[in-house]
């Protein structure tokens, strides 16, 4: 995916879309995405009512720079996407996933609906969400059901578990199997595996920020780029999380370095000794990344690393920017209303 | 569909007498009478003979009962087994759907040739080789006979030159594949022999609850006993405690409140209640209430054994 | 399959362009040399080190190890025109990802087979599943060729980029690694890895990591595994040899067993609490002809170290 339309999903809240409270307070939150909820968190007798309030609420989470998402119904589907395709929708949540053919249908409406609406097309993406057995069954037919799926992921979480008859919070990785067909389908298929580190949450707590950076910092360093969550609390710790430190931006300067330094060698491979290094150099070497003892392997694969994570670097920064932005012209917009 | 409730299956082998004698004792969801493993060819034919009053005698105390038999033998074993008290048949080294459809032809014919229900009698395949892991959705999906599929981990390490041990667990893509292909079939998983390692005579009463608290967390709703002293802890793992039952009825009391008050989450004791919690929660009322039933079930049954069997011979043990 | 065949525990990778490195191999004490033209031979190096190839086979064979050559598939005619020679005992294929290009190999060998008067289908693969793709489609690129013996993860943690967790173990890697296991075992195929972790990387360790790496690559199934540097390759026939204590376990788990029931009636059989199925008692067994298998190798190595010609076991 070209980068220029990479959409970054760092942080993100999901929400009632009921809840006005919750909707008109998000925009200012600072994710990079809110997921406007039509699923578990409306009552059946609601579901109408939710969706009359879908498109009047995309610009409200938009003003502040964050794209909108919508989190519809499995069984809902036509009428929930009727609802959410307007313009400024960035992705559609796509619960309980089984089968290809029910993404291509989803597909198929969302191309309708985006000719109709006048939305560029092919823009919207689809989150096709795995939490059932028969999902990671089918995970390599649905992720390659449709170029809407961007990024893939899941087969763990609540409902995962109910599905499986297991509890959620114990202290091992329980679905070791399934998140691992459904990133090797992700990765096969050549879209971005959203997926993480397994850390033990025997406690189900989902707004404590500790937790939140902790769990975000293992993802960036394990190469993962997407996060997610359900209390205000944890978005900006996730933001910090996914952030490459100034240490790992200078090792990834300096690995780029010795890489082109290797190359005119016509070696594919060197060992550095990097114990006796200038602390104060600049590019230089972290001291906690080395493979061998003192020695830091430098090779194709590091330099590959290394330049990816200065893309990444800079996508964070002008995403942070962009927000930035977006927010203070709606405190600047609410203080010449208040003024006049 | 109805809640399959399989906590434990205590596997005997059918040539030993004194073992299948006691088999009812042990207070198992069922019982499986061994014609494989242990049972020299040449005392087959003898142990074939006396099979029907075994099975007959196995499920005295209401527990199911079925027959692994050789996978070379597979009519004759079913055949001596056939009968009113047999549930089905344990197929060892399952690894394509083929041999689940000769097995499926055989019970036919012999339901017919003992007036057996048609299509009543179980097949449970027993996965012991990769290529039964690999082939796994076939396998499940090749009968509706299949209720339930293990994977039997001694005989899949044997198969793998694996020497099994508590240190390095070679199976948890084995054993997640089976779960997740076996869930998505709708048929019940069970583990088999040794699972996670962990060998008979290795651990305390609280070590096997924690293994079958661990094999239950991974999606198994039952497992394989190879020795009676497994049966009470695994039954102990796999009914909800009662806590946890009152937990879940405060949980659908409070949802309830929240839908007739107009919304559909609702703080409870430090979590929020929502539509996938109370879902939850019938599923462990109801799982609880499944458990009840078969364990009243067994009882009744038991009472009625014990009218038949000598009083003073301890009935757990 | 010759038990020379089927005991391979140390796979040392020898890039073609580098000859001291290729020199220096037969005295490593490797089961298996393996002539790199793919992975770390730089490409401007290429051409020159398959000019060279021919003449490294016979004397990498010197002291008894097998000799196989890897290549890269892009560049497969080129590479297997180079490698394709008498004393080339089989083809390791980098990021193998679709059956067509295994069938493509298959001919291409067949085809030098035939022209350079060697045995037809005496050149084995292993195929390295490296890439996604090339594990997505693991059972047809498994079953594409009758020559495939072995499957890799090759050097599947660079090659995907998986990294590690804060435990220290590589992303991905169990599920990957029992995987391929699964996946060998299925295709009547050898599993060939160790069960690496950080600060291992990309095949590269220390002695003692690549030891205990060995150990619990054999401990879920894999039976032998490359290598980078020659320190590595002791720690490799190390690791996947089974050691004294357990072959002794194992040959008193199996005497009693056959002891116990040599009447030919049925006996439960206990040792140490544990009841004797067939199937513990095949683990044991397993493990007591493995240990055989790998003497016969070792003496095999040592006897043409000390130039004795032996016949092949």
């Amino acid at each position: 995916m070209p980068s220029s339309t990479r959409r970054l999903k760092r942080s993100g809240l999901t929400m009632p879309i009921v809840t006005p409270r919750f909707i008109n307070n998000a925009w200012h939150r600072g994710c990079d995405y809110i997921n406007m909820d039509l699923e578990d968190s409306v009552p059946p007798n609601l579901k109408g009512y939710a969706r009359s309030l879908v498109r009047e609420s995309i610009p409200v989470v938009n003003k502040g720079g964050a794209d909108a998402v919508c989190r519809i119904n499995h069984d809902l589907m036509e009428a929930d996407l009727d609802a959410a395709i307007w313009p400024g929708i960035m992705m559609v949540n796509y619960p309980k996933t089984e089968y290809g053919h029910e993404i291509e249908r989803m597909d198929a409406i969302i191309t309708r609906l985006e000719a109709e609406r006048g939305i560029r097309p092919g823009t919207v993406e689809i989150g096709a969400n795995i939490e059932t057995a028969v999902g990671v069954a089918n995970a390599f037919e649905i992720v390659t059901a449709s170029s809407r799926v961007r990024d893939f992921g899941g087969a763990s979480g609540y409902d995962m578990s109910r599905d499986l008859g297991v509890e959620m919070f114990v202290a091992f990785d329980q679905f070791v199997y399934g998140k691992g067909e459904v990133e090797l389908a992700a990765r096969a298929a050549g879209r971005e595996p959203r997926a993480a580190p397994f850390t033990p949450n025997i406690t189900g707590s989902v707004s404590d920020p500790d937790r939140a950076f902790a769990e975000a910092d293992a993802a960036r360093k394990c190469g993962f780029r997407i996060g997610g969550g359900l209390h205000p609390a944890v978005v900006e710790p996730q933001i910090r999380g996914f952030a490459p430190s100034d240490d790992e931006v200078s090792d990834a300067r300096w690995v780029l370095r010795e890489y082109r330094k290797l190359s005119r060698t016509g070696q594919t491979w060197v060992q550095v000794d990097v114990s006796s290094v200038d602390r104060e150099a600049s590019p230089r070497p972290m001291a906690s990344e080395s493979y061998l003892g003192r020695h830091r392997v430098i090779d194709r694969y590091e330099a590959a690393r290394a330049e990816e994570l200065l893309q990444w670097q800079d996508l964070c920064q002008e995403r942070d920017q962009e927000k930035a932005e977006a927010i203070d012209r709606v405190r600047a917009a609410e203080s010449a209303e208040s003024a006049t | 569909m109805p809640i399959l409730v399989r906590r434990s299956n205590l596997i005997v082998p059918a040539v030993e007498q004194r073992a299948v004698r006691r088999s009812w004792m042990h207070d198992a969801d069922s019982v499986t009478l061994d014609l494989q493993a242990g049972t020299p060819d040449s005392e087959l034919p003898q142990v074939r003979e006396t099979l029907r009053q075994s099975i007959s005698l196995a499920s005295k105390a209401g527990a199911e009962v079925f027959v692994r038999v050789n996978a070379q033998f597979v009519y004759a074993d079913s055949d001596a087994a056939v009968g009113p008290d047999l549930t089905g048949i344990l197929l060892p080294g399952v690894e394509s759907s083929e041999t689940v459809a000769e097995a499926d032809s055989i019970l036919s014919e012999l339901e017919r040739k003992h007036g057996v229900a048609h299509r009543s009698l179980e097949i449970a395949p027993s996965i012991e080789t990769a290529a039964g892991v690999w082939h796994i959705r076939d396998i499940v999906n090749a009968s509706p006979r299949i209720r339930q599929v293990g994977i039997d981990e001694a005989a899949l390490a044997a198969s793998l030159g694996i020497t099994q041990s508590a240190d390095h667990d070679p199976f948890v893509y084995a054993r997640g594949r089976l779960c997740i292909e076996a869930t998505a079939a709708g048929v019940q998983p069970v583990a088999v022999a040794d699972p996670m390692g962990v060998q008979t005579g290795d651990l305390s009463r609280e070590g096997m609850v924690n293994v079958a608290t661990d094999l239950r967390n991974l999606g198994f709703k039952g497992i394989v006993c190879g020795h009676p002293s497994w049966i009470a802890p695994v039954n102990e793992a796999y009914t909800p405690t009662e806590s946890l039952v009152e937990y879940y009825t405060q949980v659908r009391e409070v949802f309830a409140q929240a839908l007739a008050a107009g919304t559909a989450a609702a703080p409870f004791a430090g979590r929020m209640i929502d539509v996938p919690v109370d879902e939850w929660a019938k599923d462990v009322l109801a799982m609880s209430a499944a458990c009840a039933a078969r364990d009243a079930e067994k009882q009744a049954a038991l009472a009625a054994a014990a009218a038949y069997f000598d009083p003073s011979v301890p009935v757990i043990g | 399959m010759t038990a020379l065949s089927t005991v391979r525990r140390s796979w040392l990778l020898a890039p073609v362009s580098h000859p001291d490195r290729v020199s220096d191999a037969p005295s490593a004490g490797a089961d298996v040399i393996v002539l790199d033209l793919a992975e770390f031979v730089a490409e401007p190096d290429k051409p020159a080190a398959r000019e060279s190839l021919r003449d490294c086979l016979l004397p990498a064979n010197s002291t008894g190890a097998e000799v196989f050559v890897q290549i890269d598939p892009e560049l497969m005619l080129a590479d297997l025109s180079a490698a394709v020679w008498p004393g080339l005992d089989g083809v390791v294929v980098t990021r193998a990802e679709t059956p067509g290009q295994v069938v493509s190999i298959d001919a291409i060998i067949s085809e030098l087979e035939s022209r350079r008067g060697m045995s037809p289908s005496s050149v084995e693969l292993v195929l390295s599943l490296e890439t996604a793709q090339g594990n997505q489609n693991g059972f047809e690129v498994a079953t594409a060729s009758s020559r495939t013996w072995g499957l890799s993860l090759g050097r599947a943690d660079l090659v995907m980029d998986l990294r590690p967790e804060p435990s220290g173990e590589t992303h991905l890697m169990q599920y990957l690694m029992q995987r391929l296991v699964t996946l060998a075992s299925a295709t009547g195929t050898v599993p060939i890895g160790a069960w690496w972790r950080f600060p291992d990387r990309g095949l590269l360790a220390t002695p003692e990591n690549t030891l205990v790496a060995a150990q619990r690559g054999r401990a879920i199934g894999f039976k032998g595994s490359f290598c980078v540097v020659d320190n590595q390759v002791l720690p490799l026939n190390a690791g996947f040899t089974p050691s004294e204590s357990e072959v002794a376990a194992a040959h008193a788990l199996c005497e009693a067993y056959e002891s116990a029931t040599a009447s030919g009636t049925y006996t439960m059989v206990s040792v140490d609490e544990r009841v004797l199925t067939p199937d513990i008692v095949g683990q044991a067994a397993n493990t007591v002809a493995l240990a055989d298998a790998c003497s016969t190798r070792d003496r095999f190595k040592a006897a043409a170290v000390k130039g004795i010609p032996v016949p092949v076991p």
